[in-house]
């Protein structure tokens, strides 16, 4: 090799040998992040979700010091797109994994493991003032299809339906669509809101108003009725009685027509970190949390199959 | 002058009732209707060389200034998505980038301006699970490649790059004019066919040609995927260029992604001496999540050949980094390696080291 030559690879060297310093500080730098998130379970998903798994997790981690749990909302549809990317441990959802994004999950090699945690009751609200108190579930489809515009059509005063509800992304927003709506699309008028809560202080305000929340969030933390909401009861049909969905009975004996389980999803088999906070909410006490949030506990052919995707 | 006093004084209390009744309504109307979503992504380096006898950071004699280190602003999209109904939706792009132009006196820039990428409708399901874009979208050439690889940021995919690295035209193109169709014949089977004027989004329609593409993609097993890829446009009398591409991709283990994409480019026009010669490229990349959203690595190596009759002119680029979101997903660094090697003995070695800064929103 030549001076010239040699001096010249001394050069690439020195100057590669600098920026492998430079990528080695900026990874040191990182490190201590990197141990903290490692240990961290990241939940991510449903809304209706958000408020109960952040409870039932802040109880898990008292009891388990050492543990930590993130919860962040998003819809249903953010966490299970998290649960495909491996961005999160545990995705939250309020529906059933869509078939494109089973189709999404196969072609990255994701294989979900599902358990329910609880069941919601899909309530309809409607603003106080509003005379109407019950509604057939071809009405409230027609109402949120934007084929019934005028509460008058339903027994209530002359004056136009105004709708709130939630961003395709929701689990609400799909699970309303399939089991309601007929898989058929939501009217252009629909005022698509954040959140549960959000849906729930537009429709205080405005005395026109219907939206659909998870049973959760019809109450506030004394156990009464949120201010400035009525909740609607739902009958199967015109010939049938019509139930309300803070009615416990009706929801355990499924007399009220729109509730749904709650779900957790893995990708793959849960680690011994998640299977523990999950047991956790599948055991009594979690259930008991649950209940006290306003949902409902899971049936037993659910808490079955649940033990199974555990294993 | 009394009088234009007035004037502006009526005027500039027309502009505030307005801004007025501007702020009423923004805080007492109800919010947007149908689903309408406003993104950006924006990204530039700041790059350095290591080496400075390479073709690329070889100082020219005359140019005692040559540029060694430098900022470098590469791209900005501004998005704007408007879901018409889960079967209908629209997008509109706003590309950023240097474009050289020439104002009417004859003075030249490169500024960077803002052109249009994306204007399609999408069509859901009339065919049952399948999307159908009109208008000026993504074509199916590197889609799959680019989602794999997943750092656009800090290089374009193998096709998508091949002109800027291999200084040769391919004719492959992120977007063109035309109308595509994607879908799925069964959960391990998915096609693409898509029909362009050819000629991509950043000039009109030149001849009366169009370009025709077809894709298909077989999944064997759940997280590996087998891609094959072609496309078709006639040149002129007598004459076509076909472009061949395969692609795996491998993505069932937990956190790493793997991929290779090969592909040959055969045009009827590129002669020496009478004939034919073929373009062609290979890739493999990877990226491990190490901590996901927030600490990944990513390490890609391509081989580019401009020409199957020429000696030596082969091109290896081997690319590394990190990838580090120190706040949250939105504003990422990059700090990445280019090593560029050359088959030509007379070449030596480029290497260069960016700082890229990655900001979504």
């Amino acid at each position: 090799m030549d001076k010239k030559k040699r001096h010249s690879v001394k050069k690439i060297m020195a100057r590669a040998g600098r920026a492998s310093l430079f990528l080695a500080l900026s990874l040191l730098f990182m490190h201590h992040q990197l141990t903290a998130q490692r240990k961290m379970i990241q939940i991510k998903g449903s809304d209706t979700m958000v408020n109960l798994v952040q409870i039932l997790a802040e109880e898990y981690m008292a009891k388990r010091p050492g543990a930590a749990i993130a919860v962040l909302g998003g819809g249903s549809g953010t966490g299970i797109t998290a649960i495909i990317n491996g961005t999160c441990d545990l995705a939250n959802h309020s529906r059933e994994w869509k078939t494109k994004e089973l189709d999404l999950a196969y072609e990255k090699g994701v294989r979900p493991r599902i358990f329910a945690i609880a069941v919601d009751a899909l309530s309809i609200v409607v603003n106080e003032r509003n005379p109407v108190d019950k509604l057939t579930m071809v009405q409230v489809g027609s109402i949120f299809r934007g084929e019934i515009k005028n509460w008058k059509v339903v027994g209530g005063i002359d004056q136009k339906i105004s709708l709130y509800g939630r961003q395709s992304n929701s689990g609400t927003y799909s699970f309303l669509q399939e089991h309601v709506l007929n898989n058929k699309n939501y009217s252009q008028e629909v005022k698509e809101m954040n959140g549960n809560a959000q849906i729930i202080e537009a429709v205080s305000r405005d005395e026109a108003a219907v939206g659909y929340v998870g049973v959760g969030y019809l109450l506030d933390e004394f156990g009464q009725l949120r201010k400035g909401i009525k909740v609607i009861n739902i009958s199967k049909d015109e010939n049938s009685p019509e139930y309300s969905p803070l009615d416990k009975n009706s929801v355990y004996s499924a007399r009220y027509p729109i509730s749904r389980p709650l779900y957790q999803s893995t990708s793959g088999k849960p680690s011994a970190a998640i299977a523990d906070f999950i047991k956790f909410e599948l055991s009594p006490e979690g259930q008991a949390m649950v209940e006290k949030e306003g949902f409902f506990k899971i049936s037993k052919e659910l808490m079955a199959a649940n033990e199974k995707n555990l294993k | 002058m009394k009088k234009k006093s007035w004037n502006k004084k009526v005027r500039g209390s027309f502009v505030c009732v307005l801004l007025g009744i501007g702020l009423f309504l923004s805080l007492f109307m109800p919010p947007v209707l149908a689903q309408q979503k406003l993104s950006a992504t924006i990204y530039f380096d700041y790059s350095y060389y290591l080496t400075n006898n390479g073709p690329i950071t070889t100082p020219p004699p005359e140019d005692s200034n040559f540029k060694n280190n430098y900022f470098n602003f590469r791209r900005v999209y501004f998005r704007y998505d408007n879901k018409i109904n889960d079967n209908l939706s629209f997008r509109l792009t706003f590309d950023g980038d240097y474009v050289k132009a020439v104002d009417a006196s004859g003075k030249k820039d490169d500024k960077f301006r803002p052109y249009l990428k994306h204007m399609y409708l999408q069509i859901s399901n009339i065919i049952p699970n399948s999307d159908i874009k009109i208008g000026m979208a993504d074509t199916i050439t590197f889609k799959l490649a680019e989602d794999r690889w997943g750092y656009r940021s800090v290089a374009k995919t193998l096709l998508d790059g091949y002109k800027d690295i291999a200084g040769e035209d391919i004719d492959a193109t992120s977007a063109d004019v035309g109308i595509s169709l994607t879908g799925k014949i069964a959960r391990p089977l998915r096609y693409g066919l898509m029909l362009t004027n050819g000629a991509g989004y950043s000039h009109p329609e030149g001849d009366k040609h169009k370009k025709l593409m077809g894709q298909i993609q077989l999944i064997p097993m759940a997280g590996v995927s087998m891609v094959g890829y072609a496309d078709y446009e006639k040149q002129g009398p007598g004459a076509k260029a076909v472009t061949y591409k395969g692609d795996i991709y491998i993505e069932f283990i937990r956190n790493l992604t793997l991929g290779a994409e090969y592909f040959i480019y055969r045009n009827d026009l590129n002669l020496q001496d009478t004939e034919r010669y073929d373009r062609s490229g290979f890739s493999i990349f990877s990226r491990y999540n190490l901590i996901p959203e927030k600490l990944n690595l990513f390490a890609r190596i391509d081989r580019y050949e401009p020409s199957n009759h020429a000696e030596n002119d082969e091109i290896y680029l081997m690319i590394a980094g990190i990838d580090w979101a120190p706040l949250n997903s939105t504003f990422r660094l990059q700090p990445n390696i280019w090593v560029y090697n050359y088959t030509d003995p007379l070449k030596k070695n480029d290497v260069i080291l960016n700082l890229t800064f990655l900001m979504t929103f």
